[in-house]
């Protein structure tokens, strides 16, 4: 059998030093008790968090170092991530930046883009939003109809994104549009720009979400100028740039991890001593899946490294990840959980309706697990050697 | 403490074993062996390359070689559901009789399980009592128990021991034995050898058969779907067929990954955590992998012609063995309760390390 390319791996001694080093940072920096816990990556917005991040160099960790980065490995970043993400720690701010900006401009970029953005991505002074969806370009992403059309020394960017998270907090996006029109194959003449969130012609309106938080927003483009130095990769490669920048974002902790700090504060709260029958089941079921689904994380991260492309692996992660998040609410709320109130007195039951509430969304953000196992299933064949069949 | 690197098993040796029951464990020898209870067209092979005893040591009569090694032949017994008792010879008994330094029988060993409803007792060299589930007690030259903490052998062929033949759910001998006065080897159990340790070390080779079996199901599932043609196109082009597809593999690589770790972990440690995990996985895969494997196939799929049944009704059978997955799933939170919240990220990340 061909099979996945899993393979069960340990950290390395250098590796754990990293580890005992971000734990000794948050203990300094994020005091247990001094803070209210994020759930997973959809975190605070704290530029100064960000920029103490980046003094150690763990923000932008993938930039090499000359252009400024750390040029640390997927193993290295996942390891910051996984401590941050399981102490609700408010990475919000470089959060996209530092997964998949800095890669994708590393990629596609020119030199003189690598310059301009690796180096203040990684001093965490550079903040991104993805500009991917729009209204009628959902699952089925192609159908964007943002267009860019030629003009002096640039493009001229008219159309509207949506659940554009962090826009109004946010230096730049990179938007998917269209430059020119398919013909046949609508994956053809799709192009990405960086854009400055503050140009002008940008208008941000607030889409608050169903808890009144404020992370989405629309974002209206009219006429906005976006000079020909600013074109990422090549006009016309969009689509295919566009599916790598999303390899970036399947795999990591934050696919399992939204609702950790939760579980951790509840069996604080909740469990003194060993604990009864029912509750040790719960808690068991929760732990042995939190187990298995980080080895397998974090053997994409090493695949990597080692120079490998683990694209389905990456969807079964994220697939496996964000349904376990789900069912682990659902266990911890039939066990533990009164009426969800975001009022309730204690860090664990607020966290805990924070995740019935925004839970379903975990299953839909960077694309829905529907479309994800579609996806998935054609890569499966060349996992049992079928991949003829087809 | 952190955890320990993997350890792979040797690849000459799986080849060699995957050979020998791709030659010998056919669909109809399978059948067979459920109707007749034993397969002496497969163990006479198997135990001629000394497979069954790998991981006993050398010096107690074993063939030598690793945990891995042994967890890895295992997988590919359940693979090929192969009707022999190679955990019991190995692993299980051959572990308890070389902890004890009795010799080992030319032929299969088998242990008592050790079930709520036993009630063994030793009166000087003598055992009486029932033990249920015994795993081929027919056919074994030795059953091994622990009774009282001491490791007790017993032939079961000999006076005093009458057989009661029981089958699992996949035509697996599972006997009840009853013992009345049977002569017994008995000897102390050294340090780590006692009835809580022989569960682990069951739950793991359970693990690894329900894996190697699962490994099977996913291959044949995913085979039949990209073969089977319905309105006009293999039905894997169906969207809802893709998605059982991937969550039945999805499913089966959390155990695979569970099983690896188990195995680094077993070899340098009680592995507790993750054992009872991986018997969790195991166990919760039986169910989701089962089920979407069987929904995929259609009516074929629940024929006696047809492979998927053998594999599945091992599973089925398997994962109540040595601690069905809701004594693992309590087992492991009171582990993990006891453990409270502070070492409750270490766990998760390093495992049983994170105790030691």
């Amino acid at each position: 059998m061909a099979g996945s390319s899993f393979e069960y791996t340990v950290l390395t001694p250098s590796e754990e030093a990293l580890r005992d080093e971000v734990r000794e940072f948050l203990r300094t920096e994020l005091p247990p008790g001094s803070y209210e816990p994020d759930l997973g990556m959809s975190a605070t917005h704290s530029p100064e968090f960000s920029k103490r991040m980046a003094a150690r160099g763990w923000v932008g960790m993938s930039v090499p170092r000359r252009y400024g980065g750390p040029e640390r490995t997927a193993v290295d970043r996942f390891i910051v991530v996984e401590e941050m993400l399981r102490s609700g720690a408010p990475v919000g701010a470089h959060w996209v930046a530092d997964r998949q900006t800095a890669p994708t401009i590393m990629k596609f970029g020119t030199d003189a883009q690598r310059e301009r953005f690796l180096p203040a991505i990684a001093a965490g002074e550079c903040f991104f939003s993805i500009g991917m969806s729009e209204p009628d370009a959902g699952s089925d992403l192609a159908a964007v109809r943002t267009t860019a059309t030629r003009g002096d020394g640039g493009w001229f960017l008219n159309g509207t994104k949506i659940w554009t998270s962090g826009a109004h907090q946010n230096h730049w996006f990179i938007v998917l549009c269209r430059t020119s029109a398919s013909e046949g194959d609508k994956h053809e003449g799709l192009s990405q720009l960086i854009v400055d969130l503050h140009a002008p012609g940008i208008e941000i309106n607030p889409i608050p979400f169903l808890d009144g938080t404020h992370h989405f927003n629309e974002v209206v483009m009219t006429d906005v100028f976006v000079p020909d130095e600013l074109v990422l990769g090549e006009i016309g490669r969009g689509w295919q740039q566009v599916n790598s920048e999303l390899a970036y974002e399947r795999a990591g902790p934050d696919r399992w991890l939204s609702v950790y700090a939760c579980f951790e504060h509840l069996l604080r709260e909740r469990v003194h001593g060993t604990p009864g029958a029912r509750t040790a089941e719960v808690i068991g079921g929760i732990s042995a899946r939190f187990f298995a689904l980080r080895n397998l994380s974090l053997s994409v991260s090493r695949t990597i490294d080692r120079g490998g492309a683990p694209a389905v692996e990456a969807a079964i992660v994220k697939d496996l990840g964000t349904m376990f998040e789900q069912d682990m609410i659902a266990a911890l709320h039939d066990l533990w959980g009164a009426e969800p109130s975001l009022d309730a007195p204690t860090t664990g039951e607020r966290m805990l309706a924070r995740a019935v509430l925004t839970g379903p969304s975990f299953t839909l953000r960077g694309g829905t697990n529907e479309i994800l196992r579609t996806i998935a299933s054609r890569g499966l064949l060349g996992w049992y050697g079928l991949a003829g069949a087809r | 403490m952190n955890p320990v690197a993997p350890v792979a098993a040797d690849p000459i040796l799986l080849d060699t074993i995957t050979r020998l029951f791709g030659d010998t464990c056919s669909h109809e020898v399978v059948q067979a062996a459920e109707s007749e209870g034993w397969a002496p067209t497969v163990w006479a092979p198997f135990a001629e390359t000394g497979a069954p005893w790998i991981a006993v040591p050398e010096a107690a009569g074993g063939s030598g070689g690793t945990l891995a090694d042994a967890v890895g032949v295992l997988r590919l017994v359940g693979r090929y559901a192969a009707p022999v008792p190679a955990a019991e010879t190995g692993l299980l008994g051959g572990w308890l009789a070389a902890a004890a330094g009795f010799d080992l029988p030319a032929g299969p060993l088998t242990v008592v399980p050790g079930r709520p409803e036993d009630d063994l007792v030793l009166d000087g060299s003598n055992l009486s009592g029932t033990a249920h589930r015994v795993p081929w007690a027919a056919r074994a030259d030795l059953v091994l128990a622990i009774v009282d903490g001491r490791i007790v052998a017993v032939d079961p062929n000999g006076p005093g021991v009458e057989i009661v033949p029981v089958r699992n759910a996949a035509g697996e001998p599972r006997e009840t034995v009853l013992f009345r006065g049977a002569s017994a080897r008995v000897a102390d159990a050294p340090t780590g050898v006692d009835a809580s340790a022989l569960r682990r070390r069951g739950a793991l080779a359970r693990g690894a058969l329900i894996a190697g079996a699962l490994d099977r199901v996913g291959e044949v599932t995913v085979g039949y779907a990209n073969e089977r043609q319905q309105f006009g196109q293999r039905i894997a082009r169906f969207q809802a067929v893709a998605q059982h597809l991937v969550r039945l593999v999805s499913e089966i690589q959390l155990v695979s990954m569970a099983l690896n770790a188990a195995t680094a972990a077993a070899t340098v440690g009680d592995a507790a955590f993750e054992i009872a995990s991986l018997k969790v996985l195991a166990g919760d895969a039986g169910s989701e992998v089962v089920a979407r494997a069987h929904q995929s196939h259609g009516a074929i799929g629940m024929t006696q012609e047809y492979v998927l049944h053998q594999l599945t009704r091992r599973v089925f059978a398997w994962r109540e063995e040595f601690g069905s997955t809701a004594f693992w799933r309590e087992e492991l939170g009171r582990l993990v309760g006891d453990a409270g919240a502070d070492r409750l990220y270490p766990l998760i990340s390093q495992g049983s390390a994170a105790l030691a």
